[in-house]
């Protein structure tokens, strides 16, 4: 189980604990993390659980597949280098910091 | 706002009358929120879930409000269980196989030109009908039905067939009265529908190509859940575009200062969101409880038949400012037309490029002064599946 910080643009911050094998939009949508909208269930169909991973957390993660890669095309803000689909992040090596985006919608 | 199991009680809203549901729910969905958000509804024998908050509580709580409903009309109607009335990982299996497709970068690369083409061929069809056009008959219904035709590889059937196998399958996911005519209608439809599909399949095998069936095929999917898949497809394909195409032309000739310029693409797709919001076509899926739970302090039995009721969440005024007002450019954007969570329309690209990105902007374009004839006689209908089905139209 590794433990995720997701913080708010307000400054305010949740700590999410995600289980082996449970993707982070997962366990964000569990947790009433706002801001998490998650409209398509974690499917990379909806580009909705875009949360930017800070940069100095990066090799914590698995490798972008393509379809994460094509949604994150039509993220509703900005693609950033940290940018990435919490609902196929599962399987994190350590513990992450990222911060939610202003709007998913 | 949900607890553990207790012995709380149920709210019964048994003044509800399914034919006012039919004709006017609107007034029917703001007083279950208001009195009973979460209450079981006698005349059509579910519990429903009427407030934005429960509604998304449901759709992400897939372990509790399961789509395995038991006696299911859709089923039926269909003649076979498809994706929509399975859970993950079943439903997730089956529905990766057409994901890829359904992308919006395969969207445009791959479908819209075949979307233009399509209505333009459709304005033809429309300027043909001149004074006695309808924009449902004549432009709506069509254009969608040809577009879904293209994207899940059905040829050489007349687009109007299609439409009412279209037609015929949403009465038959809708008959809650069991009307045995509509159940006729709906078996001859499904006959002819699984046998277009088959003739496709034996083709696509041996040229494949980017349509849904193909897709389907190469992903080595039974042949009965194929056609089950892509009767549901045509089900919620032709009319939930067709019933958005005129809702828009209708809002927009109410509010013509609304209206976006031609290549305004993101004024257009707020146009287009809103009319989903407000006259959200597919207003109630259908769920069944696997165990006890406690909503919004509502006790809901195992076993329940639950109507998650999208276009009643979509008004609540818990969420929106002016809830039953057109205001494309409102702060809130979410909306759950499209549903929420594992089961969210997977057609919502295809949707948002072949209705607000093509069909109505090229609409206006060709006709700009097109508008209902008189407005009075533009017909509503419908409950669980609701949108216009006649729309006398003024094209100039």
């Amino acid at each position: 189980m590794v433990k995720v910080t997701l913080v708010q643009a307000d400054g305010s911050s949740a700590v999410v604990s995600v289980e082996p094998g449970q993707s982070l939009m997962r366990a964000a949508v569990l947790a009433g993390v706002p801001g998490i909208v998650a409209e398509c269930g974690g499917q990379a169909m909806c580009a909705t659980c875009h949360v930017y991973v800070r940069e100095d957390h990066l090799d914590a993660l698995p490798v972008m597949g393509d379809e994460e890669e094509e949604m994150l095309e039509v993220v509703a803000s900005e693609r950033r280098p940290g940018s990435r689909l919490s609902c196929q992040l599962v399987g994190l090596a350590d513990d992450v910091v990222g911060d939610v985006p202003p709007s998913q919608i | 706002m949900v607890t553990a199991p207790s012995t709380g009680s149920l709210p019964v809203a048994d003044w509800v009358d399914p034919r006012l549901l039919r004709s006017d729910p609107y007034p029917i969905y703001a007083r279950l929120r208001q009195e009973a958000p979460v209450a079981a509804v006698p005349a059509i024998n579910k519990v429903l879930l009427t407030s934005f908050a429960g509604c998304v509580y449901a759709e992400q709580h897939p372990e509790v409000f399961s789509s395995v409903v038991e006696g299911a009309n859709l089923n039926r109607a269909l003649g076979g269980v498809s994706l929509i009335r399975k859970n993950d990982p079943e439903h997730a299996t089956e529905r990766a196989a057409v994901n890829p497709t359904l992308r919006p970068s395969q969207v445009t690369q791959v479908w819209s030109d075949r979307f233009r083409r399509n209505t333009e061929q459709a304005l033809d069809v429309l300027a043909a009908a001149g004074d006695r056009a309808d924009l449902n008959r004549d432009f709506a219904r069509p254009l969608a039905a040809k577009n879904l035709m293209d994207l899940v590889g059905i040829r050489d059937v007349p687009v109007e067939t299609f439409a009412r196998w279209s037609a015929d399958f949403i009465a038959g996911a809708g008959n809650v009265l069991d009307d045995a005519e509509i159940w006729a209608r709906c078996t001859s439809s499904r006959v002819e529908a699984e046998s277009a599909v088959d003739t496709s399949l034996a083709y696509l095998q041996r040229h494949p190509d980017e349509s849904m069936i193909s897709l389907f095929v190469a992903a080595g999917m039974p042949v009965e859940s194929i056609r089950a898949n892509i009767l549901l497809t045509i089900s919620g394909g032709v009319n939930e575009p067709q019933h958005m195409i005129t809702a828009m032309v209708y809002l927009l000739s109410q509010h013509p200062e609304r209206r976006p310029a031609s290549l305004d693409a993101g004024a257009w797709r707020r146009v287009f969101d809103e009319a989903v919001r407000l006259y959200t076509p597919i207003a109630m899926v259908t769920r069944q409880t696997v165990r006890d739970v406690v909503l919004e302090g509502a006790a809901i039995p195992a076993g329940s038949q639950i109507g998650i009721m999208l276009a009643s969440a979509n008004r609540d005024p818990a969420v929106y400012d002016a809830p039953d007002d057109f205001e494309p450019d409102r702060t809130e954007r979410r909306h759950l037309g499209f549903g929420a969570g594992t089961h969210l329309c997977a057609g919502k690209w295809v949707a948002e490029a072949s209705v607000a990105g093509i069909g109505v902007p090229m609409l206006y374009e060709r006709f700009p002064a097109i508008r209902p004839d008189p407005i009075g006689d533009v017909h509503w209908e419908g409950f669980a599946f609701r949108g216009i089905t006649r729309f006398p139209a003024r094209l100039a």
